[in-house]
């Protein structure tokens, strides 16, 4: 590939001197609430966003005012676990320095919105005092590592879940800048200490998912990453996992070019050295051979689509040294968050609270963020969270259910969770606007509204007990995966939206579009058309997304 | 064909310059035999473009278009070509029957929509009622050919302002996602092409109705052409940027524009009810004769009346009042007057409303045909009750087509120094006003003297006045240095001073190498302390005794190097 052909940020990249751009002169720059534009792309590596609020740009515009800059960041949580320690260092960080508002991404972290630029080394310097940073969770690189959730799962969910952790490490970038820029670590003198083997000095074309399933439930959507891991469990015993590569759900609108693409299982493999090994070498191939031209078709999916998956297994199993055993059975039958009061094999407890688009905040009908504020106090339960944008409180004693319950009751988070109504519990919306900069329609701030209008649809056909899987993005980037939703809306413009249908509740397979940019009262109008049909045509135990996928 | 020692000299003579210099020499020998210039990019210096102003616009959503636009009006300004860089949310669209010559840069959305910030731009120009028969203009669009309506708002452009009667001075170029090769031949072509325009275009036509002389000062009709508020919501303050439009205007940067307010009419119909008074009995006023009516409102200042006045209304009375200021109808209501006569006395006693003087925030050169002004609409509590200034309130409220009666008070102490000079511009809130005259003056007309702006306010987000010209004019290089102060954003407030002291040894360096200091603003504390602070830096950087270092400042005075426009 000639360089020329490179896109622009691969140049960024290259040039940062290991992450680090300008960012300490972008900082320092009194005029404006933006970082400079190279810098912009860099500060990602760190886990943070350049948005800006655009609502209000136009009129701050007339008043020759520049835009309301802010910062998103995201923290490194692989597998979405917080200490109640750090659940209330959190919550303070964002009641200083944020909106306030703790969003539980649908990638099984936190993140804070609305950080001005002075705001960001003071808040990566008490989240560092906590023991968490924001390394790599966005950008050309591995970020945030998933994992079923769920401890009651199984009896080895511990032993998977340490996994997450463990790939994350190996995926580090070797870089001391972030370090360096925010937590004012002295410069490193040997530039060596910093050879960075793995992501050289170009990183990944594109960014990098990994999740790992534990079957029954694929509430990870474990399809829907760049590389899947499902562990394969045998009479309590963790044999191994099978490996998928390629899945990835970002398209672009009017780019034919692009598409959603679930993972393909290319084989098993039997011990932690080996596994890490595999996942390890996935990504150098993906370095060498991904797309640096393009970023629209650099996503793993079009490189192995590109060399095809033979060719990928052979050169897999070149770097890798050992060879793949076939694919191990195993079977999905769910993806869902188990909501209220659960218990695991050794009597430990769990309540999973239903967070409506995974929003954090107090509102008049439920004071979310007090209680699990006044929850973390008593230090009873870890804190866990969901691909579905819920909260686990986890790891609670017998002797401490009560007390923990006496709270959620007080708050008002167990009414809250237990009459949200099926689809609710089931739904899922991106950030979107006002603030996601890629957005061109409205997702988290609209759904909520139109979730109340389908139920009445749902109620007006006795369809209500039905846990039909709602997703909604604000633009074809996918990251509320609603191309494996049963019922998907994919943004096109504002108030118009792509209709989807026909995904299953497995996320073993993706929807098809059904209808294109449709205003509210289409999506109603199609919808009752579509739920009439279901209540008279389907078969028994047949779901939504199944019959939809049939017509 | 060169002998050897002549190539010799060449190559080492050309292995010399600079490409600057290259390209003025490669005009200066093609010129010499008689022939045009085989170079491609317009010569500088000796031949001075055809073209000398040109308006590039962008309409940006990404930053793309914003950032080709900037870097076209830099190398214009290379060439000599004055380029004014204006994003199109910002456009005064009733200037676009004045432009000559208009460079659009423009990105195309989703279907074919224009970028928001351009939306106004593009739905004037599709409506009809109106020639561009002036216009010569170029339009650069960007978009993306994976989408169907690939560059679709910048082609609308192009072929409105045609339909329009503008004519073009380069066919519409449209640009992929890898913009920056085409962009920049594209613009290249223009600049020769405007460089070598054969017809300069004539100069444009100005109708010169003389204004009317009223006691030896000029007065000007003016038209509001727009009124805005500069402080976003929820800030504290309420500073407005105001364009008025008038003809023959004669003034330079550093003016002030003097206006005579007026008592709204309520007030006065009420104070004549009060005092039953004859509204249509006319007095005389210093040489004229006007009614009562008019003489309260244009005349008279009735509100917030000093204690001397007060004082007077006392005697006039009879009776006991405390030494306070007040308003002229509390006044009347609570110490009222026994007869109509008893009020002819009042109106004798009262003085003339002040005019009020505001810093001019446009350049001549910049905005032609206009003045702009920063006013802030002043609040303060008299007992308990908020008032607004008169004047402030009065112009701040000014409907856009309002005519407006005004005179230029000349400042002479506060002019821009050489073009070569550097100067140092000190203006927290509406002392912005004098800077965005000077900074526009010198990027209008290329003045090499480097800028460096000192500005505060209470909060970044809100009070940044002016904020996204400053930062066009820190990336076209006219303003060197930008130093804010926000005293409300931070537990410890911080103000220009501060910032001033940060910088202490640059500051010194300048003032060493012969920059101008100019303060605007609040007489105090806002002055005293930056002088208070000017002086230190004197001595610390200069090592002099605080003597030595009034000496230096009070030599710079005298030089005319330190200027001060405070209130």
């Amino acid at each position: 590939m000639s360089e020329n052909n490179l896109s622009p940020i691969e140049r960024v990249k290259k040039q940062s001197d290991a992450l680090r751009g300008t960012i300490v002169e972008s900082l320092k720059d009194e005029i404006t609430g933006a970082i400079r534009e190279d810098d912009q792309a860099v500060i990602k590596f760190h886990g943070m966003y350049q948005q800006d609020d655009r609502d209000r740009r136009e009129e701050r515009a007339e008043k020759k005012l520049d835009r309301v800059y802010t910062f998103m960041i995201r923290l490194r949580l692989p597998g979405g676990f917080l200490t109640p320690e750090q659940w209330i260092a959190t919550h303070h960080i964002a009641g200083e320095n944020s909106t306030g508002v703790i969003k539980i991404t649908t990638r099984q972290t936190v993140q804070l919105h609305g950080l001005i630029k002075s705001d960001i080394k003071p808040t990566i310097q008490a989240f560092s005092e906590a023991n968490l940073d924001s390394i790599a969770t966005c950008g050309d690189i591995n970020r945030n590592v998933l994992c079923s959730s769920h401890p009651k799962q199984s009896p080895v969910h511990e032993q998977v879940f340490a996994y997450a952790d463990k790939i994350s490490e190996l995926l580090m970038p070797k870089t001391k800048a972030y370090y360096e820029i925010w937590l004012d670590e002295e410069k490193i003198a040997d530039k060596k200490e910093e050879e960075d083997p793995l992501y050289e000095n170009r990183y990944l074309p594109r960014k990098f998912k990994i999740a790992i399933a534990i079957p029954p439930n694929n509430d990870v959507d474990v399809f829907a990453n760049d590389v899947g891991l499902i562990a394969i469990i045998k009479n309590n015993k963790l044999l191994g996992f099978n490996l998928a590569i390629g899945g990835g759900l970002s398209t672009t609108h009017g780019n034919p070019e692009t598409y959603a693409r679930l993972g393909t299982e290319i084989g098993f493999i039997d011990s932690e050295e080996k596994t890490l090994k595999a996942v390890y070498e996935v990504l150098t191939i993906q370095r060498d051979y991904g797309n640096r031209s393009d970023r629209k078709l650099a996503r793993l999916k079009y490189t192995v689509d590109k060399l095809g998956v033979k060719w990928f297994k052979e050169e897999l199993e070149k770097r890798i040294g050992f060879a793949l055993q076939p694919p191990a059975k195993y079977e999905f039958t769910e993806r869902r968050d188990y909501y209220g009061w659960q218990t695991n094999d050794k009597g430990i407890w769990y309540y999973t609270a239903f967070i409506e688009n995974g929003r954090i905040l107090d509102d008049e009908k439920c004071a979310l963020k007090a209680a699990l504020l006044e929850v973390a106090k008593t230090g009873y339960a870890n804190f866990r969270f969901t691909c579905n944008q819920n909260l686990i409180l986890s790891d609670i004693k017998p002797e401490h259910k009560e007390a923990v319950h006496a709270i959620l009751e007080q708050f008002g988070v167990i009414k809250h969770t237990e009459s949200a109504s099926a689809i609710r519990k089931n739904a899922m919306a991106c950030v979107a606007l006002n603030t996601c900069p890629l957005a061109l329609a409205e997702a988290q701030r609209y759904m909520p509204s139109l979730i109340t209008k389908i139920d009445s649809l749902l109620e007006k056909h006795d369809l209500s007990e039905e846990e039909i899987i709602i997703r909604m993005t604000g633009c074809p980037n996918g990251c509320a995966r609603s191309y494996v939703a049963e019922i998907g809306f994919v943004g096109t413009a504002l108030g118009k939206y792509n209709m989807h249908i026909g995904g299953d509740n497995k996320g073993t397979r993706l929807n098809k579009i059904y209808k294109e940019s449709l205003d509210e009262e289409h999506i109603l109008a199609e919808l009752d058309h579509l739920f009439e049909a279901y209540k008279k045509g389907r078969k028994k135990g047949q779901r939504f997304g199944d019959f939809a996928n049939a017509l | 064909m060169l002998q050897g020692n002549k190539l010799e000299l060449l190559q080492k003579l050309i292995g010399s310059f600079t490409k600057e210099e290259l390209i003025w020499a490669n005009g200066y020998i093609a010129a010499t035999i008689g022939l045009p210039a085989a170079s491609e990019v317009p010569a500088a210096q000796s031949v001075k473009p055809a073209v000398s102003k040109i308006t590039v616009v962008y309409g940006t959503e990404t930053g793309n278009s914003k950032k080709l636009a900037v870097d076209f009006a830099s190398k214009a300004k290379k060439t000599g070509v004055q380029a004014k860089l204006v994003s199109l949310d910002q456009y005064r669209l009733n200037d676009l029957p004045k432009e000559e010559y208009l460079l659009a840069v423009i990105s195309t959305q989703g279907e074919g929509e224009p970028p928001a910030a351009a939306k106004k731009f593009y739905d004037h120009i599709h409506q009809n009622g109106f020639k561009l028969d002036k216009l010569k203009y170029g339009v650069l669009a960007l978009g993306d050919t994976s989408y169907p309506l690939f560059c679709k708002a910048g082609e609308d452009v192009d072929s409105q302002l045609q339909k329009l009667g503008g004519n073009r001075i380069a066919p519409l170029q449209k640009c992929d996602v890898d913009f920056e090769e085409e962009a920049e031949t594209w613009f290249t072509r223009v600049l020769e092409s405007l460089s070598g325009a054969e017809t300069a275009p004539a100069e444009h036509a100005v109708v010169n109705v003389p204004p009317k002389k009223t006691g030896g000062k000029k007065v000007y009709e003016g038209t509001v052409l727009g009124n805005i508020n500069l402080n976003d919501r929820g800030s504290n303050k309420q500073t407005h940027h105001i364009e008025i439009a008038a003809e023959g205007l004669e003034y330079e940067p550093g003016d002030a524009l003097g206006i005579v307010p007026e008592n709204p009419q309520e007030l006065v119909e009420c104070l004549l009810d009060i005092a039953k008074a004859d509204s249509t009995k006319t007095f005389q006023h210093k040489n004229d004769f006007f009614t009562i009516s008019d003489l309260l409102k244009k005349k008279l200042h009735i509100s917030f009346l000093p204690e001397r006045v007060v004082q007077k209304y006392a005697s006039v009375v009879q009776q006991e009042i405390p030494a306070t200021r007040i308003d002229l109808i509390d006044l009347l209501r609570i110490y009222p007057i026994s007869s109509p006569e008893q009020f002819e006395q009042v109106i004798g006693i009262l003085e003339p409303i002040a005019p009020r003087l505001y810093s001019i925030a446009s350049s001549p050169e910049a905005h032609p045909g206009e003045i702009h002004l920063t006013v802030a609409r002043d609040f303060f509590t008299i007992n308990n009750e908020r008032k607004t200034g008169l004047c402030s309130h009065h112009l701040s409220e000014t409907p856009v087509d309002t005519s407006l009666h005004f005179y230029i008070h000349k400042n002479h102490q506060f002019k821009l120094p050489a073009p070569d000079k550097d100067i140092i511009m000190i203006g927290p809130g509406t002392g912005i006003a004098p800077f965005r005259s000077f900074i526009a003056e010198r990027d209008a007309t290329g003045a090499t003297g480097e800028n460096w702006l000192f500005f505060g306010d209470q909060h970044f987000e809100t009070d940044f006045l002016y904020q996204t010209e400053i930062q066009n004019w820190v990336e076209t290089g006219v303003l060197t240095r930008v130093n804010v102060a926000f005293s409300r954003d931070q537990q410890e407030k911080i103000y220009v001073q501060h910032r001033m002291l940060e910088h202490a040894k640059t500051l010194y360096e300048w003032l060493e190498a012969g920059a101008y200091v100019y303060v605007c603003g609040a007489k105090d504390p806002m002055s005293v302390d930056v002088e208070h602070t000017l002086i230190g830096i004197i001595r610390a950087e200069g090592r002099m005794s605080p003597e030595a270092a009034q000496e230096y400042l009070d030599g710079l005075k005298e030089q005319g190097r330190y200027l001060k426009d405070v209130y």
